[in-house]
């Protein structure tokens, strides 16, 4: 089933076309790879999809429901969650508290509750810890829980990010080049940590230059060139195919 | 386990400072002394809503003295004027206050950093010229005179202990409901907007509700401040509520340091005293009084300077730096990091950590 359906999107900033007419589809339960050149627009289009930025035409529908148009924190609010190239962290915040924001995306009590303390916040403050203590676990953090965020490596930031995103329920998770900055043990449990997801039911859609880590965890592939969407299909035919290995791969995928 | 609530509740150090502030009027006769640190009450209400809305939501403010003379003038005329009892017309202060700090969250919705200061700034001056030109409620130039002390049920403060313990009263429960804000949902909200307001959004926070809230909250603060203080002083003058006053009360929460309470109210009380010096020590000679006096901005400015300079992170950082400093010596990079996280003076530390893991 498709969950997430991309419909003709585009976008002009000015005389560039940086989405032009690009269209696929996302199925429920498997992660998705969205490859190609610097600059093709694959950012954009992650802004499109996610409500940060507004397409000229065409739209993304979430199970059905148009997320293009909605504001950036009701398509989380719907179901999809997303991190960023350069992480967008909270370095005032610890690792611990940078999930619970994302947590309490789904609790209510506000500053009346929390002035007073009322028992309705109090529950829910502990709901949000337990769930944020769950999830640092689940993605290996819980020994990163008490560190401020402006205190950690590289690697640990983008799974902090991660966790942050996961903390929202997502069912789809859109990661933007999860891996840059990685090293290769890093970039290997990340592998790891996007299978295990699909397995437990998120569905996602990632950015990424690392093709290695796109060839083995990916279930399908869409490349786009210059806006344009050249080539889409499982890893295999794509690692073939001669417009993909023109525009973007190169020789040495070519003759693999 | 007893406190479901998983926050910690106050420190301990927190109650035994709230007794030492309740009993000084008790052994201090001195009435100059008591007013000065009934101001010092007065400025730490401001503060207090200054530190939720710059140290933790991360949005300037350039004209708060504004929301302070917004509470005097309405609580001042509602008694005055209207005769209606005292504490209508402090609520109303609050109220009305809090409808401007509404309408001074519209520019932060759109506007970041210089021009979201300049727009604040401009903000204060026209209420400024306000106060002065709406004479049949301000009294114009001249000020609002023969204000009489609050009363409430009939009992009047009028002697400085009285007025100082209901400043500080009305400060203590306003610190109080803060510090609660601050240790759930919401006060994580404000500090995430303070953190990155692109992250904050991807995460799905309320970044319009949370903006506007922190505005409200902080106005409101600064109006309840207005209000007792034209009870305190009995006179309005609109000389107060300028912009030398609101670059004051911002300093202090600079000073005090962002995502802290107890920052931001130390920073108060010593440049409240600091103004006040003579009060503290009686025997200073007079000309170094009004020296201090004179030169109170300039002090102000040097001390945001230094700040800014050597301690971006204001006293909390200061504090902080100190403790991990000496939570590090000889300590395992998980020690270290276990200190750094329990000395952490921002909401919702890992606490329950060990008991979660029961579960």
């Amino acid at each position: 089933m498709t969950l997430l359906s991309i419909q003709g999107l585009r976008k002009q900033f000015g005389g560039l076309l940086a989405v032009d007419d690009v269209s696929f589809g996302v199925h429920e339960g498997t992660i998705k790879a969205l490859i190609g050149p610097n600059g093709a627009g694959k950012s954009t289009l992650f802004n499109l999809i996610t409500g940060f930025e507004r397409p000229d035409s065409g739209a993304a529908l979430l199970n059905g429901v148009a997320t293009t148009g909605m504001s950036a924190r009701d398509v989380v609010r719907c179901g999809m969650a997303r991190t960023f190239q350069d992480t967008r962290l909270f370095d005032n915040l610890t690792v611990i508290e940078n999930v619970m924001v994302g947590t309490q995306v789904h609790y209510t009590p506000g500053f009346f509750a929390a002035a007073l303390r009322l028992p309705s916040a109090r529950k829910e403050e502990r709901m949000i810890q337990e769930q944020a203590i769950r999830l640092l676990r689940q993605v290996g953090l819980e020994e990163w829980a008490g560190t401020p965020a402006s205190e950690l490596p590289v690697g640990i930031r983008r799974l902090t990010e991660i966790a942050r995103a996961m903390a929202t329920e997502p069912t789809l998770l859109l990661l933007d080049e999860p891996a840059a900055g990685l090293n290769s043990s890093e970039t290997e449990d990340l592998g790891e940590a996007l299978s295990r997801m699909r397995d437990l039911g998120t569905t996602v859609l990632v950015v990424e230059h690392d093709m290695a880590l796109v060839m083995e965890v990916s279930d399908e592939i869409v490349v786009i060139d210059r806006g344009r969407k050249i080539a889409e299909g499982p890893p295999r035919l794509i690692q073939k195919d001669p417009v993909v290995v023109a525009a973007y791969l190169g020789e040495e995928y070519g003759n693999a | 386990m007893a406190d479901m609530g998983g926050k910690p509740r106050l420190p301990w150090v927190s109650w035994l400072i709230a007794a030492a502030v309740a009993c000084i009027p008790l052994v201090i006769t001195d009435r100059f002394l008591i007013k000065v640190l009934t101001f010092v009450g007065l400025n730490v209400l401001v503060a207090i809503g200054l530190a939720l809305l710059f140290g933790y939501t991360g949005q300037v403010s350039m004209g708060h003295a504004a929301f302070v003379g917004i509470g005097a003038y309405t609580c001042a005329f509602l008694t005055v004027r209207i005769g209606t009892p005292w504490i209508v017309g402090f609520a109303a202060a609050g109220v009305i206050a809090a409808a401007g700090g509404l309408l001074l969250a519209l520019p932060s919705l759109r506007l970041k950093g210089h021009y979201l200061a300049m727009a604040t700034l401009g903000f204060g001056e026209i209420m400024s010229l306000i106060f002065v030109e709406a004479e049949s409620v301000t009294g114009g130039v001249d000020g609002f005179a023969r204000i009489p002390p609050p009363s409430v049920a009939g009992f009047e403060f009028k002697e400085p202990a009285t007025l100082y313990w209901l400043v500080w009263a009305v400060a203590g429960v306003a610190l109080l409901l803060a510090y609660n804000i601050t240790r759930f949902r919401p006060g994580r909200a404000m500090l995430s907007l303070h953190g990155g307001e692109i992250g904050a959004v991807a995460s799905g926070v309320d970044v319009v509700g949370t903006k506007i809230k922190a505005f409200v909250i902080s106005a409101a603060l600064a109006g309840l401040s207005g209000a007792l203080y034209s009870g305190v002083v009995g006179f309005v003058s609109p000389s107060v509520f300028v912009l030398s006053s609101s670059v004051m009360y911002l300093a202090m929460a600079v000073i005090g340091g962002a995502g802290s309470l107890a920052g931001p109210v130390a920073a108060t009380a010593l440049f409240t005293l600091l103004e006040y010096l003579n009060a503290l020590i009686p025997s200073m000679p007079a000309p170094i009084a009004e020296n201090l006096g004179l030169y109170q901005t300039d002090i102000y400015g040097i001390a945001i300077i230094l700040v800014v300079i050597f301690a971006p992170r204001g006293l909390t950082g200061l504090w902080q730096r100190r403790r991990s400093a000496s939570s590090a010596k000889g300590g395992s990079l998980a020690e270290r990091r276990q200190g750094s996280s329990t000395q952490a003076d921002t909401p919702a530390r890992p606490e329950g950590l060990e008991e979660g893991e029961g579960t």
